[in-house]
């Protein structure tokens, strides 16, 4: 299985919220970050055939989703970023629903819902109603119909925004264990859910790919350019308008600050190792500085 | 949050039901979905006691008042007698009342059959599942339809019923002719539910942005259609209805009130009392309805709508910036 995205550009007026991207993607995870605006969201309703690319194509398995949309929707499986539900119906319900949707086989049917809420830890839930589930039980709901045909390219948006720091752990645990046998778009801007689980990272910003590279490879890359020093806080804050400052911790001695910078900000800073978030803010910081 | 990896094969859940009866799946389930919520059966509950309601309040839509002439007696006392709301010549009185209340309803049942799922943002989810679009906007409708069209046998058993029972309580009070009541139901109510569910669900399909509009566009019309025009022309023999549209009107209004010709009461000189009135009035209100001219052309109505869905269907894209 392969996605192939060609010179893919999408334009909303004037405004080009993607331009000349190109992608291919093979069976693994792939983490997708990128400032608000950056176009990951774009970019995966185009995967997932809910948008139209200005121009350029994107290919599943050598066909163009545009030609070939309905080859494509048997095999994917998709979590919108914001996605409503039905009221009326219990989670077991709504999954059933969206299987008999999906033209799952009646026989199968009801083996594979109660199977996708076994994998989402939902068989408790499984007889509440929707308007019950919190917003962890809802974004499991959501990753529980997108498995429910078994899919090759499962795309998920920002699965773990609003989340509880143990269900967001949890969340991409599970995502994790779906990476087998297929191809899983996680888009995100949480960097430490990719540094978890992925291990591909594509950076986009204004619509095009600014890093595409392995996360320990990107790491490796930053590695040297991430300082701390503790100072006093009028130096902290001096350094705070001239550097790139990823973390702040006032202490009894003074304030500890973690920069990213090429080059040592201070005499007292020493180098320390980069964290992916990091190496995320000294490649668009980059990026930004050649703007 | 158990880790269980998925035990089927993906070909296997993949060996995915491409029968054509898809549709039928997407109807059921948008059934289910509406059964499986209390408002809904409240709210049709609610429907259905109002139509009572109404049929009893309409019970005795024309009182008849007459002075027997000829044969001596010209110049006795008056007779009074009145049709009964459920009889043939009441209903042409009543029924197009009775259907503007329902018609009034139905855009809120059909033409958020597509349009809901942009609102719900359950959208996403249906648009990139392998559905084809036909299946997805043919079953929507038809599960609007079935539900529209159960309203309006509500409509059916709550004449027939209440007719029943006024016929039980009240002396002279005549039982509903069913075969009767069926032909007017099918001609009047049957093609207005079937007529104003198209096109409240095509135009909603078309324009899913402004379906709060098209629900108000077809009220609106409806309203015109069943109330100003022939409020205009009451009582104004200078603007009589262009004669086509007598038989095409869709809300049955102007229709009925033509049809309302062939159930004048006149008294004969042998009507001399009440009773002799009232059995004369009972002839007449029961008369089975000319069909011709008008019937043919509301079903064609319904008919025609049906075109209309169908070019919803056909123009409609999953494309989310078209839906939004």
């Amino acid at each position: 299985m392969e996605l192939t995205i060609e010179r893919l550009s999408k334009r909303y007026g004037q405004q080009w919220a993607l331009h000349q991207l190109s992608l291919r993607c093979e069976p693994g995870m792939l983490g997708l970050v990128g400032p608000n605006g950056a176009g990951k969201t774009t970019l995966m309703r185009m995967i997932a055939t809910l948008l139209e690319p200005t121009e350029g194509r994107i290919l599943w398995n050598g066909q163009d989703i545009h030609t070939h949309g309905q080859a494509l929707r048997q095999v994917l499986g998709y979590l919108p970023q914001d996605f409503g539900i039905y009221p009326e119906f219990t989670g077991r319900q709504f999954l059933r629903y969206l299987a008999a949707m999906k033209g799952l086989p009646s026989e199968l049917l009801n083996w594979r819902v109660d199977e996708v809420m076994e994998v989402a830890n939902l068989e408790q839930a499984a007889d509440r109603k929707l308007p019950t589930y919190s917003g962890g039980m809802k974004q499991r709901i959501g990753i529980a119909q997108a498995l429910l045909n078994d899919p090759e390219l499962l795309i998920v948006d920002e699965p773990t925004a609003g989340l509880d720091p143990a269900e967001r752990v949890r969340f991409r645990t599970l995502l994790a264990s779906l990476t087998r046998n297929r191809i899983v778009l996680l888009s995100t801007h949480i960097i430490s859910d990719v540094e978890a689980v992925a291990n591909r990272l594509v950076i986009l910003q204004e619509g095009r790919v600014l890093v595409d590279t392995r996360p320990e490879a990107l790491l490796a890359k930053t590695a040297g350019s991430v300082w701390s020093v503790t100072v006093d806080q009028a130096t902290a804050l001096q350094l705070q308008e001239s550097y790139q400052v990823s973390t702040m911790v006032t202490q009894m001695n003074g304030i500890t600050l973690r920069l990213v910078s090429a080059t040592r900000p201070h005499e007292a800073a020493v180098v320390v190792d980069p964290s992916l978030e990091e190496a995320y803010l000294l490649a668009t910081s980059r990026q930004t500085i050649r703007a | 949050m158990s880790i269980t990896a998925l035990t089927a094969s993906g070909q296997q859940i993949r060996s995915l039901n491409k029968s054509p009866r898809l549709f039928l799946s997407v109807m059921t389930w948008e059934l289910r979905r509406f059964a499986a919520s209390r408002l809904f059966w409240f709210q049709a509950l609610g429907l259905f006691g109002f139509l009572l309601l109404l049929t009893w309040a309409l019970h005795s839509p024309e009182g008849i008042d007459a002075v027997p002439v000829g044969n001596g007696v010209g110049g006795g006392a008056s007779l009074s007698g009145s049709v009964a709301g459920t009889s043939a010549g009441g209903l042409l009185h009543t029924l197009p009342t009775v259907l503007t209340v329902l018609v009034l309803l139905l855009p809120f049942v059909t033409a958020d059959g597509v349009t809901r799922d942009l609102q719900r943002r359950t959208h996403e989810l249906l648009m990139t599942i392998p559905l084809p679009t036909w299946a997805y906007v043919w079953g929507r409708y038809l599960a609007g339809l079935v539900i529209s069209l159960g309203l309006a046998l509500l409509l059916l058993v709550s004449l027939l019923g209440m007719g029943w029972l006024l016929h039980l309580t009240i002396a002279e009070y005549p039982a509903p002719e069913i075969g009767t009541v069926l032909l007017l139901w099918t001609g009047m109510v049957l093609s207005a539910t079937i007529l104003v569910s198209s096109v409240g669900f095509a135009l909603s399909t078309l324009l899913p942005r402004l379906s709060t509009l098209v629900k108000a566009v077809v009220m609106t019309a409806w309203l015109v259609g069943a109330l100003v025009i022939p409020l205009s022309q009451h009582g104004n023999s200078a603007l009589p209805p262009p004669s086509w549209y007598i038989n095409w009107d869709p809300t049955s209004r102007i229709t009925a009130r033509e049809l309302l010709s062939a159930y004048a009461i006149n008294p004969n000189p042998t009507t001399t009392n009440e009773t002799q009135f009232q059995q004369l009035i009972l002839s007449v209100e029961n008369k089975v309805p000319d069909l011709a001219g008008w019937f043919a052309p509301h079903l064609l109505l319904a008919g025609a709508s049906l075109l209309l869905v169908l070019i919803a269907a056909l123009a409609f894209k999953r494309f989310r910036d078209v839906l939004n």
